[in-house]
């Protein structure tokens, strides 16, 4: 009798380890008869109040300049410059990311321009906020609101997550409200894609509209992967095409912001391409991913650290690096002065240098800011003087006579070497200037009014 | 003692069976979860579609025309985004969708791993809008596919392609319905899917949550115009596309049969009309004067009830019947023509393609 008993009790307690076990699977997420359905409602009641509105306000001033051929048409009758200040209202998104101080992180597109910004919390608190710092060029702003009980969201680490990986996108789309959408992460690293200057994106199928700028992509455990900036919108709308600038990249910039006001971007030094079959047939690599270094500035970071033309860039402080472009967005976003490590591939042998970078400044700039006829044109610091590196097509720059390749010498009669020295003297001559150019290896002025 | 020794051995019994139906509804619960979760280091265990990526995703390949630039006929052609396609086999055959690659002047195949071939075209078959390329390369990916899968409604898949050359992309839904034909021929039997596919995607994967292949996407079928996708797109199942696959490496086209007839299902009003004894079979609405059914005597208005001695239930499924049938073969099928039924037998002819 007791051998029996032992028996039913050994056959319970086999029942119930094995039925023990399972719960583990079961609180998954997956439809099975019987179980619990898959809801990412737990996750999002947390995760959802971190996630506010951004509506913006202000006064966009557009000029409208008379053509120079019309100038020249009209003679000394000429009409003045028309100044146009037509009031605009926008919604976007914002993420908190520091409860106690108050900072809130959205895409510099949503902001850009306005006079005033009122946050939306999801409880129903409205705030106004300050704007601490904007960065163009990798579409990040950071603001701040002084207010108490903000739920601020966590952050994964943007680069261990995989193509495949649920991602779930919040944000306030068309001003609806705030709005959950679910997808995967469609793609790792894009770049290219001319939205900013510096991409490297998180691609994902999850429905991302207007509005929702500046909101978050998180994963399944709620922590914040990326900052939702742009989509590819054939028809205006969502096709399962959206980019989110990754979670690092962000906090990256966003501590700079905090620490200096703005984004102090820093450079190595370097020009190069991306590592195709060719060039890595022609060394002998397996693989294809990583960054070719076809020059190396005279006096840069890269220089100092003993980077070479003719090396491969394959992995930023330990963290494997696609593409060039992927390199550019990781160093563009990283701070001036802030030490990293890179991995080499240098005759075939892994090698690795630490680089402290150098400020951005000194090598591009952007050219509208130099002189208004100079937009449309990309400027670079070269060995010989500023090369233009491109010239968008119909654009002042390009009226002006500007061609791509030529390269800059002087301004009037006074030589420039880089591009701080040409900032410098067109400040100073305030207004016409005469470009020393040279082209085809001759030398020719250009002027701009 | 005797009834409380049953008792017990009842509940051992018992005990035991359901141990036994755990472990084994267990096993198969974690079997299908190493298809959806990857294990993280620490023990965590996230939901994630990346091992099915990992397997299907370096099969899926870009496909590149170089447009021979009139302007500049001897300069070097620039690589101009076309579709996708899917790597196969090892011997480098390609499936992708025949309106990919029908205007291309030069086809070039640029695999994930970066390297690049140029592809020669197999076979194409517009009817089901496939083509077979073939390139040549060593240690070619190859996707796994699962001819016997029959993907049901609600299913999780995943579509891999090159949505407006941006790279390869991969985006997720479920089968939205299955069967849906009528799209642009008889013989396309489309899974329905709301997984974004795009401009693009056309030729490109569609995957289960294994990684095993079970379509070709097919973007050109889109409703509701040119804005990309809304979440209503089309793939050609697997199975199809395999056996067109098949046909098109063997003879370099699909060779179909055809009787020269148009016509429509019986419905209940043309039963009464024609005098039917059943509501059944498919009425001949128009004859090709030159066809086989013209040379066999058959009319508009007759009504085709058994073919090759199967009873005709659709016009879909007579379609196909005629299709499959070899051209050249005698067939004889069973009409009624003024209420009353005979037997002709009919000479099937072949379907001319056209690449339109």
């Amino acid at each position: 009798m007791k051998t029996k008993l032992s028996l039913i009790s050994a056959a319970i307690l086999g029942a119930s380890l094995t039925l023990g076990t399972l719960p583990a699977h079961a609180s998954l997420p997956v439809a099975v008869d019987g179980q619990q359905l898959p809801s990412l409602a737990p996750m999002l009641e947390q995760t959802t109040p971190a996630v506010v509105s951004v509506a913006v306000s202000g006064t966009q001033v557009s000029k409208q300049r008379v053509p120079d051929v019309f100038r020249y048409f009209f003679g000394p009758n000429a009409p003045q410059e028309q100044v146009r200040e037509r009031p605009f209202r926008g919604l976007g998104s914002g993420v908190i990311i520091d409860a106690d101080k108050g900072y809130i992180v959205t895409n510099n597109h949503v902001i850009d321009g306005a006079d005033t910004i009122q946050i939306g919390l999801l409880d129903g608190r409205e705030f106004e906020a300050k704007l601490i710092g904007t960065d163009s060029e990798s579409d990040i702003a950071l603001l701040q609101i002084k207010a108490d009980k903000l739920t601020a969201i966590k952050s994964a680490d943007s680069d261990a997550i995989h193509v495949g990986d649920f991602a779930v996108a919040i944000g306030n789309p068309f001003g609806l409200g705030q709005t959950v959408t679910s997808g995967i992460v469609s793609a790792l690293g894009r770049s290219g894609l001319g939205i900013e200057m510096l991409e490297n994106f998180i691609q994902t199928d999850a429905a991302i509209n207007s509005g929702n700028s500046g909101g978050a992509l998180v994963n399944l455990r709620g922590e914040l992967i990326g900052i939702n900036t742009a989509i590819v919108a054939p028809g205006g709308g969502n096709v399962g095409i959206g980019f989110a600038i990754p979670a690092n990249m962000m906090h990256s910039l966003v501590d700079q912001i905090i620490e200096h006001g703005e984004v102090r971007r820093g450079v190595l030094g370097i020009s190069g391409r991306e590592l195709d079959s060719k060039l890595a047939e022609g060394f002998g690599l397996d693989s294809q991913h990583g960054a070719f270094v076809n020059e190396v500035m005279p006096g840069s970071a890269a220089e100092k650290a003993g980077i070479k033309a003719g090396d491969i860039i394959v992995s930023i402080n330990g963290r494997k690096i696609k593409s060039f472009q992927e390199l550019r967005a990781k160093v563009g976003t990283q701070g001036a002065g802030s030490e990293v490590e890179l991995g080499l591939i240098r005759d075939g042998k892994d090698k690795a240098v630490k680089v402290t970078l150098g400020e951005a400044s000194e090598q591009t700039a952007a050219a509208d800011e130099l002189h208004p006829q100079l937009a449309g044109a990309k400027l670079e610091s070269g060995s010989n003087g500023i090369e233009i590196t491109d010239v968008q097509e119909g654009s002042p720059a390009a009226l002006s006579g500007l061609r791509k390749g030529d390269i800059i010498v002087g301004v009037n009669r006074t030589p420039v070497k880089d591009l701080k020295a040409l900032k410098e003297q067109l400040k100073e001559q305030d207004g016409a200037a005469a470009l020393k150019i040279l082209r085809d290896k001759s030398l020719r002025y250009l002027v701009l009014r | 003692m005797k009834s409380t020794l049953l008792y017990l051995g009842k509940a051992v019994l018992f005990g035991l069976v359901m141990a036994a139906v755990f472990l084994l509804a267990q096993q198969y619960l974690v079997k299908d979860h190493d298809n959806l979760y990857r294990s993280h280091g620490e023990g965590t265990v996230e939901l994630s579609f990346a091992k099915a990526v990992r397997k299907a995703a370096p099969a899926v390949a870009n496909i590149y025309n170089i447009s021979i630039d009139q302007r500049q006929p001897l300069a070097s052609g620039a690589l101009q985004g076309l579709g996708s396609g899917v790597i196969m086999s090892k011997e480098g055959y390609i499936l992708t969708n025949y309106h990919v690659i029908k205007k291309a002047d030069e086809i070039v195949i640029a695999l994930q791993d970066g390297r690049r071939f140029s592809a020669e075209v197999v076979g194409s078959d517009p009817e089901t809008d496939l083509s077979v390329l073939k390139i040549d390369g060593d240690k070619l990916p190859v996707v796994p596919l699962n001819l016997n899968s029959l993907p049901q409604v609600g299913d999780v898949v995943l579509a891999i392609g090159n949505p407006y050359n941006l790279g390869q992309t991969i985006t997720q839904g479920i089968i939205s319905a299955t069967g849906r034909n009528g799209l642009s021929s008889g013989y396309q039997d489309f899974l329905q899917t709301d997984a974004a596919i795009n401009a693009g995607n056309s030729g490109g994967a569609l995957i289960d949550t294994s990684g095993d292949l079970i379509g070709i996407n097919t973007a050109a079928f889109q409703i509701g115009g040119g804005g990309g996708s809304n979440g209503i797109s089309f793939a050609i199942p697997i199975r199809l596309a395999y056996s067109i696959m098949g046909k098109l490496i063997e003879n370099g086209r699909v060779i179909r049969g055809a009787l020269g007839i148009s016509g429509e299902a019986v419905t209940a009003y043309m039963a009464q009309v024609l005098k039917l004894p059943e509501v059944q079979g498919v009425l001949i609405t128009g004859v090709d004067r030159s066809g086989p059914a013209a040379a066999a005597n058959l009319l508009p208005r007759d009504v085709i009830i058994e073919y090759a001695a199967e009873t005709v239930t659709s016009s879909e499924m007579l379609m196909d019947r005629i299709a499959e049938t070899k051209p050249g073969t005698e067939v004889i099928m069973t009409v009624i023509r003024q209420g009353q039924p005979y037997k002709v037998p009919v000479i099937v002819g072949e379907k001319v393609a056209e690449y339109n």
